[in-house]
């Protein structure tokens, strides 16, 4: 089960470094659900309530939104609205997605930073539901891990499974795959040299 | 008298002999005794002692069992001019290859026990007590055409002996259908043992369909040039009468058959390096090395050579029906073929593995000395075979002169 | 299974951590399984009986094929399994027969695209089902391609990098492929191997006669023979098993990838799908359309290794 435990370090880790690194935030690594009752008409009538991909909703404890605690009620910090100027006031988040063609405001709230951007409803996306945000982009790639193509799932092939959201093996800020460190290699069988062959 | 007369003295005649032949089964036996040990050791501890792996997991004793199988089926090269074509000379000797061939089927049983990995679940084999996967298995025909050819061999000779030494006349209505049905048969325990491995798709070098006439085309090189040797040494013995002519005859065969074996071996060679796809891999593994690895290069040259020199002394009538090169043609073919049909054949089947892995396979001392064991213990059942049936052959040995020897208690006895 | 064990390391112990396994011994361990004397003499002695030497119980000597059993003769068999597994590595064993649920034929699917290289699977497997240690054995080989071909005797399982992925590299897991049409079941001349209703190749150890006859037919490697006594450190031993999958074996059988039949038949997934860090493992019905395995073959370009072959493996490839 190391590798289990291992990819939910890198999941919080994850995590972590997406809400500037102070917070916990509960709801998102690995998700208990049912399995999906998917129905096939997928990109359209996208809802945010995630009744049409069952991952059950945890609230988020308002004491602990990352956001607010600069952009909240108490201190209201204006936002940058150029890509320079807010990476330098968020200096601990690294930025490696999709190039310059990304920056802050393509995926967070510009008022309400404790939510992502919304769909086409005009809702915004909370945490918890951030895999619909991803799959605005990666349309193709968020079919797939609706339909258990793409990442990963862990649990009973067919019963309860533990899905793994899209930020809990890519951090959004970094999404590329860290490289591991290989298993060794197998043992290789023994050549006849070694051995006092006789012929 | 009738029954155990007969066990008696020929036990007597198995513990009776020269000095020479004293030292030959005192020799046997000590080889076997070691060959035995060894495979002590290897039921102990597991085929780990021997030079096989999950890459090559078929190694000198399934090379050996080929070889002997296609000694085994030579003896249809003499069943067929002594009985169908009634060939006089080969018909006064065939019941040494008949010997040969029984000798040889035993040690090609005890060299698959040898693999074997769990021998004691043998029985798992016997149909309704076990479970024999027929039709399905190559390796359950294999035992099925196997024993069934023992038993032939065992049974036609048999009668015919037993006949003689109790010096009545042979039915042959009774007999002859059962020497009919061995032709085919000695044909099928090569065919079949072929198909063992040409029928496995996953192993390119022996998924050909020429491997079962590559197989009889080697038999019937190395089997009659076994029996060539064999009659020489019996008729230098005993009293046992084998004319030059039918040796000659034999030696004519051996020419085709080796002709015919180079020709499919060409056959195979421009077929794989015409084409030259992945499925040239083993042959150049064999022939060249593969990956900087061959360990069977100069054996495969050796048997190439050997088996060349010999077709030349085979070939040319001089040569062939000159004892001093006839014996080293014999020589030269029984090693070619033992290399080309043993090691040659099985090995390069499993290199390169089926993911492309090359490694390679060499025999242990320990497998080395069980199959000096088993081969020991298969030349005992000849010479054993020998001594019983040879007197009777000549009619030194009856049921009506066990009497009369007895009787004189002199046990003079040219064997 | 007592006093045979000797020969082979009781001091064996292989710690769990990359440096400790990388220096395990051999493949097949010869340098360290050389008769001595002692077990010269003692072999010769135990060639009196076969059955003193293969050290088995009479009960198991006699023992049936696993499908011919009755009810009773499974119980009393699966309970004698529990004493010797009891006795051997001082656990308390599940040895279950769980059948095969109906309406089910696994598939599986391996993500070439995601797919690091990492070798997760590998061990996971060999821990989940007690392979032997030493001498070594793994179901998974993990195939290194050079990027632009697909060539297999170009390829490499004994890559150690620093990292993986490499670059300039693809990889391609390869175990049992549980063939459609199986060339391996078809030769064994005992019926010691077959396949299941749910599409598992399975092997009655028990019934195994070693011949190895399934692993020359067998095209990917997919069939690993006990050369000697397995060695499974006792810390390490997995006590949740199955008849035909994973409960410890014995020397001189055959023995591959069963799915983690101990797994899959409770509902769970496969161990080296549940480990792999990057999701490029996939199981499940397909006889269920809306399956994982379903939705891939159906969605994706898929490729099964050896086709040509028609071995029709339950094994599939794909880009995603």
């Amino acid at each position: 089960m190391n590798g289990h435990i291992g990819s939910l370090k890198i999941a919080l880790l994850v995590m972590a470094l997406a809400l500037l690194g102070a917070c916990l935030m509960p709801g998102t690594g690995p998700v208990q659900a049912q399995a999906p009752q998917e129905s096939q008409s997928e990109e359209s009538g996208v809802a945010v309530s995630g009744q049409e991909f069952p991952v059950p909703l945890v609230p988020l404890p308002k004491t602990i939104t990352p956001c607010r605690a600069c952009h909240g009620p108490e201190k209201d910090f204006p936002v940058q609205f150029k890509r320079h100027e807010d990476l330098l006031v968020h200096k601990n988040i690294r930025l490696a997605h999709g190039g310059v063609r990304v920056w802050c405001l393509d995926c967070h709230h510009p008022d309400n930073r404790n939510f992502l951007l919304p769909l086409s409803d005009g809702k915004p996306i909370d945490f918890e539901h951030s895999y619909l945000l991803c799959g605005k982009c990666h349309g193709t790639k968020y079919r797939d891990w609706r339909n258990g193509i793409h990442g990963k799932r862990t649990g009973s092939w067919n019963g309860e499974k533990q899905y793994f959201l899209c930020v809990s093996c890519h951090n959004p800020h970094l999404p590329k795959f860290k490289p591991l460190e290989p298993m060794p290699p197998p043992a290789k069988p023994w050549t006849p040299k070694e051995t006092q062959a006789k012929h | 008298m009738a029954r155990s007369g007969f066990f008696i003295s020929a036990g007597k005649r198995l513990v009776t002999g020269p000095p020479l032949y004293y030292l030959w089964v005192l020799l046997l036996l000590v080889l076997a005794g070691i060959g035995v040990s060894a495979y002590a050791v290897q039921l102990k501890t597991g085929l780990i002692v021997t030079g096989m792996t999950s890459y090559v997991s078929w190694g000198f004793y399934i090379g050996n069992f080929t070889f002997l199988v296609g000694v085994a089926a030579a003896a249809v090269l003499l069943i067929i001019p002594a009985y169908l074509y009634d060939f006089g000379p080969i018909r006064d000797i065939v019941i040494v290859g008949e010997a040969l061939a029984v000798s040889a089927l035993s040690m090609c049983l005890m060299f698959v026990t040898a693999d074997l990995g769990r021998p004691d679940r043998v029985w798992h084999l016997i149909p309704g007590l076990g479970i024999l996967n027929l039709p399905q298995s190559l390796l359950g025909w294999d035992i099925v055409v196997l024993n069934g050819y023992l038993f032939l061999n065992l049974f036609i000779p048999g009668y015919i002996l037993y006949n003689a030494y109790r010096n009545r006349q042979v039915n042959m209505r009774f007999i002859w259908p059962f020497i009919l049905l061995s032709i085919p048969w000695a044909v099928s325990i090569h065919t079949v043992t072929a198909f063992i491995y040409n029928g496995l798709a996953a192993r390119p070098f022996w998924n050909a369909s020429i491997l079962a006439p590559r197989f009889l085309a080697s038999a019937f090189c190395s089997g009659p040039a076994l029996v060539i040797i064999l009659y020489q040494i019996v008729r230098h013995y005993t009293k046992f009468h084998v004319k030059d002519e039918a040796l000659h005859k034999i030696a004519e065969f051996i020419s085709i058959a080796m002709a015919v074996n180079l020709f499919l071996l060409f056959a195979e060679f421009f077929k794989e390096l015409y084409s030259n796809t992945h499925h040239l891999s083993p042959l150049k593994y064999l022939y060249l090395g593969l990956h900087g690895k061959g360990n069977l290069i100069p054996w495969i040259w050796t048997a190439f050579a050997f088996n060349v020199v010999a077709f030349v002394i085979f070939l040319i009538p001089a040569t062939r029906k000159n004892f001093a090169t006839l014996n080293l043609g014999c020589v030269l073919i029984i090693i070619g073929i033992w290399i080309e049909k043993g090691m040659g054949l099985i090995i390069p089947g499993f290199i390169p593995a089926p993911l492309g892995e090359v490694w390679e396979y060499m025999p242990t001392t320990l497998e080395v000395l069980i199959a000096i064991g088993i081969w020991a213990i298969g030349l005992l059942i000849l010479t054993l075979i020998l001594k019983i049936i040879i007197p009777i052959e000549t009619g030194e040995f009856t049921a009506a002169g066990t009497v009369a020897n007895s009787e004189l208690r002199h046990g003079q006895i040219a064997a | 299974m007592s006093d045979s064990n000797k020969t082979t390391q009781e001091t064996a112990t292989i710690r769990r951590d990359k440096k400790d396994r990388a220096t395990e011994a051999p493949a097949c361990g010869k340098d360290s399984i050389q008769p001595d004397r002692r077990s010269f003499l003692a072999g010769a002695a135990a060639f009196l009986g076969l059955i003193s030497v293969s050290s088995c119980s009479w009960q198991e000597f006699v023992q049936n094929h696993f499908q011919r059993m009755t009810k009773t003769e499974i119980e009393e068999t699966v309970e004698r399994l529990r004493a010797e597994y009891k006795g051997k590595y001082g656990k308390d064993f599940v040895v279950g027969t769980e059948a095969p649920i109906d309406g089910t034929l696994f598939g599986y699917a391996l993500d070439i695209q995601r797919c690091i290289g990492c070798r997760r699977c590998v061990y996971a497997c060999v821990d989940e089902n007690n392979q032997t240690r030493n001498p070594q054995m793994q179901y998974i080989r993990v195939l290194r391609f050079k990027d632009g071909n697909m060539d297999l005797e170009e390829s490499s399982i004994y890559y150690d990098p620093e990292e993986v992925p490499e670059k300039g590299y693809y990889y391609m897991p390869v175990q049992c492929q549980h063939c459609a049409n199986a060339p391996c079941t078809k030769v064994c001349p005992v019926r010691a191997t077959w396949t299941e209703p749910d599409g598992i190749v399975v092997v009655d150890y028990n019934w195994c006669i070693g011949c190895r006859y399934c692993m020359a037919a067998c095209p990917y490697m997919g069939r690993w023979f006990n050369f000697a006594d397995p060695v499974i450190p006792a810390d390490q031993v997995n006590t949740q098993t199955h008849y035909l999958g994973n409960r410890p074996r014995m020397r001189n059988v055959v023995e591959k990838c069963t799915f983690c039949i101990q797994r899959v038949r409770v509902g769970k997934y496969p161990m080296c799908v549940e480990v792999c860090p990057v999701g490029a493992r996939k199981f499940g019905n397909l006889l269920d359309p809306d399956s994982e395995i379903s939705r891939i073959i159906s969605t994706k370009r898929v490729f099964r290794l050896k086709e040509e072959l028609n071995t029709q493996p339950k094994f599939y490839y794909f880009f995603a």
